[in-house]
């Protein structure tokens, strides 16, 4: 568990720089709320066992790295993907049953 | 899955991190900019090389047209230098003979973009309050076109808020007309000319400059040309939209004036 919260700390960081200095010369970026580290962390935890909390641990960093690349206070985008985190489980568990996603 | 200690532990833990984000927010944000900087700078000019090569490739088949529209521009261009050549020299001789100074240039520090934040029209640049950098001071490029303030700064980088951004608002006039009014930024790097009294008349593509009422900017610094005229009636004032000059991929050679 760690090592996997240890990898998403690197992809998180890697991923939010990519997002505010190398998507932002391509227009069709710009012009779209794009935003790579929320389809990371909501890719995450659709793939991922509901009963897992990995996805969980994704919202947080994610929404770290977003912070402080931000001018939002430290917490604000941490508390948006936790809340995205947290509704796809519930929608998950509650209304999906889908065999064939094979679980992480 | 837990046990309570681990999970009492967690909570301190959490509390205790919590703390230092909120007094140390600043100097940890700093300190994350200082170290990302290297990276942050190769991805800008990875990301900068990569879009002017699609850039150019999508451009090709407009390239004859384009040709023809800025050889005629050119032209007319070449015209005007000639007619304000003659009035340069006519003004030089006036303000000798009236004993005014002529305008001092800006003292300049060279700076360039490394990143964008992801909830503004705000762009980080990679230099600080080492290099003398303060909040309000001025950041353009070497064709004078305004690109907005400083204002964050820390030991060796600075937040500059584009005069894109919704929070941005400064005085700006139109060149060669008597007509000032307020120009805002709408997000996602639009711009619009607010206040402007209903009797005054101007068109499209007029030219929309900084001016020195409020003191914000120098004057003179080019903002964008007028692209539409909006006129309520019941509104006492009109509303123009703004095409700016600023342009993302041109953010490698940019410069905060530090005197005006």
């Amino acid at each position: 568990m760690v090592k996997r919260i240890f990898i998403l700390f690197i992809l998180f960081y890697f991923l939010t720089l990519l997002q505010t200095s190398f998507l932002v010369h391509f227009p069709f970026f710009l012009k779209l709320p794009f935003n790579i580290v929320l389809i990371a962390v909501i890719f995450i935890n659709l793939f991922e066992s509901s009963e897992k909390n990995l996805g969980f641990f994704s919202a947080i960093i994610g929404g770290f790295f977003l912070d402080f690349f931000s001018d939002n206070f430290i917490g604000f985008n941490i508390l948006i993907l936790v809340s995205f985190s947290i509704l796809i489980k519930f929608i998950i568990r509650r209304y999906v049953r889908i065999p064939v996603i094979k679980r992480i | 899955m837990f046990s309570k200690k681990t999970k009492f532990l967690s909570i301190i833990i959490g509390f205790f991190l919590i703390l230092i984000f909120i007094f140390f927010e600043k100097p940890l944000k700093s300190f994350f900019y200082s170290s990302s900087l290297p990276l942050q700078k190769a991805l800008w000019q990875a990301g900068d090389k990569v879009s002017g090569f699609f850039e150019g490739i999508s451009g090709i088949k407009n390239q004859s047209k384009e040709n023809n529209y800025l050889k005629s521009e050119v032209e007319g261009l070449l015209a005007q230098i000639a007619s304000l050549q003659e009035l340069k020299k006519e003004n030089e001789k006036l303000r000798e003979a009236l004993s005014i100074g002529l305008e001092k240039d800006f003292k300049l520090e060279m700076v360039s973009a490394v990143g964008k934040d992801v909830s503004g029209d705000v762009i980080l640049i990679n230099k600080g309050a080492k290099d003398g950098l303060k909040e309000g001071l001025p950041l353009i490029n070497s064709q004078k076109i305004i690109y907005g303030k400083i204002s964050e700064v820390s030991d060796k980088t600075s937040k500059v808020i584009l005069i894109s951004d919704p929070n941005s608002s400064f005085d700006g006039a139109i060149s060669g007309k008597d007509i000032t009014g307020l120009v805002k930024g709408k997000g996602n790097f639009n711009i619009y000319f607010d206040l402007i009294p209903k009797d005054k008349e101007f068109s499209k593509n007029d030219l929309v400059v900084t001016s020195k009422l409020s003191g914000t900017f120098p004057a003179g610094l080019l903002v964008g040309e007028i692209v539409d005229i909006v006129q309520d009636d019941v509104k006492p004032f009109k509303t123009a939209g703004i095409k700016p000059f600023l342009n993302i991929n041109d953010m490698e050679n940019l410069f905060v004036i530090k005197e005006w």
